[in-house]
């Protein structure tokens, strides 16, 4: 079953209300294993809403949402992260208090099923993948520092770690690289990109940025007002004319 | 690390050899700085490492009280088998009650503990024929190879209380302990690196719980009965008073302050009987001007032996810890 | 049990439940508004019937004395609840739960070694005035007849409280701030000062159900304790914040006790812990609060 067209997510009629306010409707949607995609939109298009509801943060008013064949509509959070879906936050969502190596190192050990032990010492396990994750992620120059002051870029570069540790079939990135500068947007998505390639790594990301977009992702989908109005190639997209007018159009 | 171990070394060696040098009266403060330190320093794993405010705490501490109480007076079980049973039946009453706190968070959680721990004791109160009710249970003795002194029970407690401490120690060094400060920190969060957050949440109360009943379970015969105040929410008011007084968030704080705690009231009490008074002063004035409460205020004025004491690294300004 | 006997306790479960609900309605505006617990709320409730012993003990030769005592015992407490406010709840509005928890907790401890200094520990009569001395027969039940003023005192109150917040600006205000703090402050209403007054309020309606439980029995020492628990209760079942729900939630436990008392009384205030223990499991804001994510 490791054929590269293999669907690895599959959403159908999938639609969230808040009271009254429809965030998605009836949206249908469908990633292949292996691939780099993104999502655009203007903003309250429904992006995050999409990938809470994917990730187990709301419930789904109606709509499935199947991975790797299993419907894991409406489980525990924890269920379907251990069920391969890693998530990035837009709004950083680290462990303030802790250092950027405990940050890291509280994930793994979490991903190796080894936050039941009571009895070892904490502080010397998972050394070797700690830093060799804080290490991919440009992080080892601050893995003593508290993560609450750490930069916003430093902080979205660990959010990223956190979605790694968990040794994800699906990546879902939330605007990643939102206050990093450019040197460390390249940093960052070339990284993403060869995990895509090394490891068949799916990514699945947000983003405003357009470069981005263009540069890495293979498949691209509008989200307009709760609905998916284009999906195609980036090339594709950008000629599609009601795209432009509802994306293009509302962005100033 | 060593620096940790010995000073916990230092502070046996000096909590042992303390009865040689003061009477009697004080044999008997410092065995019940022990055994509330015990109390507070498993109030503190929800608390401090988990960040909830659990205010029926003394539901558990009271249990494992009686337990033992029971157990020694109508069948006369030996106190060394009567204290893991008293943990036993502490951690089964948290395994139960705890299963729904571990619904709630904040106050609604502190409330619900509360409205268990008054549960609690109101079963204890009202069930004369089993627990005697508001009378208690009296005639509870240390077992014979301690004697009656004030020194052997003293030491006894002790050594099961450094024990039990040292048995806390582990847990909250250990991975299981890192997630429960990894939940206080971002609950959130930790649901979605893969944990079960209730669920551990849970299995903390109730590790929480045990301890509480290990030392309600030497408070028996130390004082010779157990009443069902043990449970009520005053009770449980004790040990937040102690940890936030010693220092919350940090391992030694509740031992620290029921230390402080104790002392000042021994000596409150033995001039007036305004201790209430007093205890009310002091938690305001150490809430509203010690938030890191007596360890807070060492770290403050004297970093260095702090650092040294624990084995910290230094940390400069910005946070980073020198390699 | 025949139907008076049933009715009889039905009365009396209505009269300890008005009782309740004088000194809920403070502790849950005090909650819905400021977010924070007033462990202190029963103590400063006995102080009210402490100060109301005393006031109609000044006033011995006036004939109003026992009436007028109700009222300035609400005064008072209310004088002491504003220097508290001002002094110690100020600092605490943006600390922590614990600590917040903690502060009015040691004020509760601090008021009722107060009121031991004060009024020392024997018990303290309030004799009646010759009107509600003997019995009155409701429906062949016999009724205590001060129980009548107090469940006119209540519900006069729970009148007044209603109609403050549905026609004052004030109530508006205030009713608002329960809902979201943010907005009210957002709209230039100083927070402060409603935080002060609406303490001063509570601690007013707590002083003024001191006054009316004070001809109750006699006033003793550690009557608070009791008190404090079931006013939690209460204020949980019907939700913090909801004056319709602290009334609802009163006469729920009231009844509940009145009538458990009946068949299973040792198992009274069990069956209240474990009411209030179903209640926040499954519904923690109460039946008539506002829910929120928890």
């Amino acid at each position: 079953m490791n054929d590269a067209d293999a669907t690895l997510l599959e959403i159908s009629g999938l639609s969230k209300s808040f009271g009254k306010y429809s965030v998605l409707a009836d949206v249908n949607y469908r990633l292949r294993k292996g691939e780099i995609a993104a999502i655009i939109g203007p903003n309250g298009a429904g992006k995050t809403t999409f990938f809470n509801l994917i990730t187990g943060y709301h419930r789904v008013d109606s709509g499935t949402v199947r991975f790797q064949g299993r419907d894991i509509t409406n489980w525990p959070r924890h269920r379907i992260a251990r069920a391969g879906i890693s998530r990035a936050f837009q709004v950083s969502n680290i462990y303030p208090r802790l250092t950027t190596y405990e940050n890291v190192r509280q994930a793994i050990l979490a991903q190796e099923k080894k936050t039941l032990d009571i009895i070892t010492r904490a502080g010397g396990l998972a050394k070797q993948d700690t830093l060799e994750l804080l290490k991919l992620t440009g992080l080892l120059s601050n893995r003593d520092t508290v993560a609450g002051i750490l930069s916003q870029g430093d902080k979205k570069k660990l959010e990223l770690a956190l979605a790694l540790a968990g040794k994800p079939e699906m990546l879902l990135l939330d605007e990643p690289t939102a206050g990093m500068s450019s040197e460390e947007t390249h940093e960052t998505m070339e990284m993403v990109k060869r995990l895509n390639a090394q490891i068949g790594l799916t990514i699945l990301f947000t983003e405003h940025d357009i470069s981005v977009i263009f540069g890495y992702a293979r498949k691209l989908s509008v989200l307009y007002q709760g609905t998916l109005i284009a999906e195609g190639t980036p090339e594709e997209v950008r000629k599609n004319e009601e795209a432009q007018r509802c994306y293009l159009g509302e962005e100033v | 690390m060593k620096n940790k171990t010995l000073l916990a070394a230092a502070l046996f060696l000096f909590a042992a050899v303390l009865p040689l040098i003061v009477t009697e009266f004080w044999v008997h403060v410092l065995t019940e700085i022990l055994i509330l330190g015990l109390f507070a320093a498993s109030f503190n794993m929800i608390f401090g490492y988990m960040g909830q405010l659990s205010f029926g705490h003394a539901a558990y501490y009271g249990v494992g009280a009686y337990t033992t109480g029971l157990l020694m007076v109508k069948a006369n079980v030996p106190l060394l088998v009567c204290l893991p049973l008293s943990m036993l039946s502490a951690g089964l009453c948290a395994a139960v009650l705890g299963y729904f706190c571990v619904k709630l968070r904040g106050i609604y959680f502190a409330i619900l503990t509360m409205a268990f721990g008054q549960l609690v004791y109101y079963i204890i109160f009202q069930w004369y024929s089993f627990t005697g009710g508001d009378n208690g249970l009296q005639g509870i003795v240390p077992p014979e190879f301690l004697g009656k002194a004030a020194n052997p029970y003293y030491f006894f407690t002790l050594i099961v209380v450094a024990i039990g401490m040292t048995a806390l120690w582990i847990i909250s060094e250990s991975p299981f302990g890192y997630t429960m400060r990894a939940i206080r920190d971002n609950a959130e969060r930790t649901e979605f690196i893969g944990i079960n957050v209730q669920r551990y949440m849970h299995l903390n109360f109730i590790i929480a719980a045990v301890f509480a009943g290990l030392a309600g379970a030497l408070w028996g015969p130390f004082n010779r009965s157990v009443a069902p105040d043990l449970t009520n929410w005053q009770h449980s008011g004790m040990p937040v008073f102690m940890t936030v007084m010693g220092g919350p968030f940090s391992f030694l704080g509740p031992l620290v302050g029921s230390t402080i705690y104790t002392l000042l009231m021994a000596f409150v009490t033995s001039f007036t009987e305004y201790w209430p008074l007093v205890s009310g002063v002091i938690i305001i004035l150490v809430v509203l001007l010690m938030p890191g409460g007596f360890l807070g205020l060492l770290n403050e004025k004297f970093p260095f032996l702090m650092q040294k004491l624990s084995g910290a690294k230094e940390t400069d300004e910005q946070g980073r810890q020198e390699p | 049990m025949d139907i008076t006997s049933l009715f009889a306790q039905f009365l009396s479960g209505l009269t300890y439940g008005t009782i309740l609900f004088l000194v809920a309605a403070g502790l849950s505006l005090i909650f819905g508004v400021m977010n924070i617990l007033n462990f202190a709320h029963a103590a400063l409730w006995l102080m009210g019937a402490y100060f109301s012993y005393t006031f109609w003990n000044w006033m011995q030769g006036n004939s109003f004395s026992f009436w007028l005592s109700i009222p300035l015992a609400g005064v008072a407490a209310a004088a002491v609840g504003w220097v508290i406010e001002v002094v110690l709840i100020k600092r605490i509005y943006k600390r922590e739960l614990y600590e917040q928890l903690l502060i009015t907790y040691s004020i509760a401890l601090i008021i009722s070694d107060t009121i031991k200094l004060t009024w020392g520990v024997t018990n303290k009569l309030i004799v009646r005035p010759e009107i509600i001395q003997k019995p009155v027969f409701i429906f062949g039940a016999p009724l205590d007849s001060y129980f009548l003023v107090v469940i006119a005192a209540g519900a006069a109150v729970a009148a007044g409280l209603w109609w403050f917040l549905k026609y004052t600006r004030y109530g508006h205000i205030v009713k608002a701030a329960v809902f979201s703090r943010e907005m009210v402050g957002a709209l230039g209403i100083p927070i402060p000062r409603i935080y002060t007054w609406v303490f001063t309020l509570g601690i007013f309606l707590a002083g003024f159900a001191g006054g009316i439980q004070a001809p109750i029995g006699s006033i003793t020492l550690g009557m608070d304790t009791a008190i404090i628990i079931q006013a939690f209760c209460v204020v949980v079942i019907g939700g913090f914040g909801s004056l319709l729900g602290t009334l609802v939630g009163s006469l729920i436990v009231g009844e509940v006790l009145s009538f458990t008392i009946l068949f299973w009384p040792d198992g009274a205030m069990v069956l209240i812990f474990i009411i209030t223990a179903l209640i926040l499991i499954v519904r923690p804001w109460g039946l008539f609060g506002t829910p929120m994510r928890i």
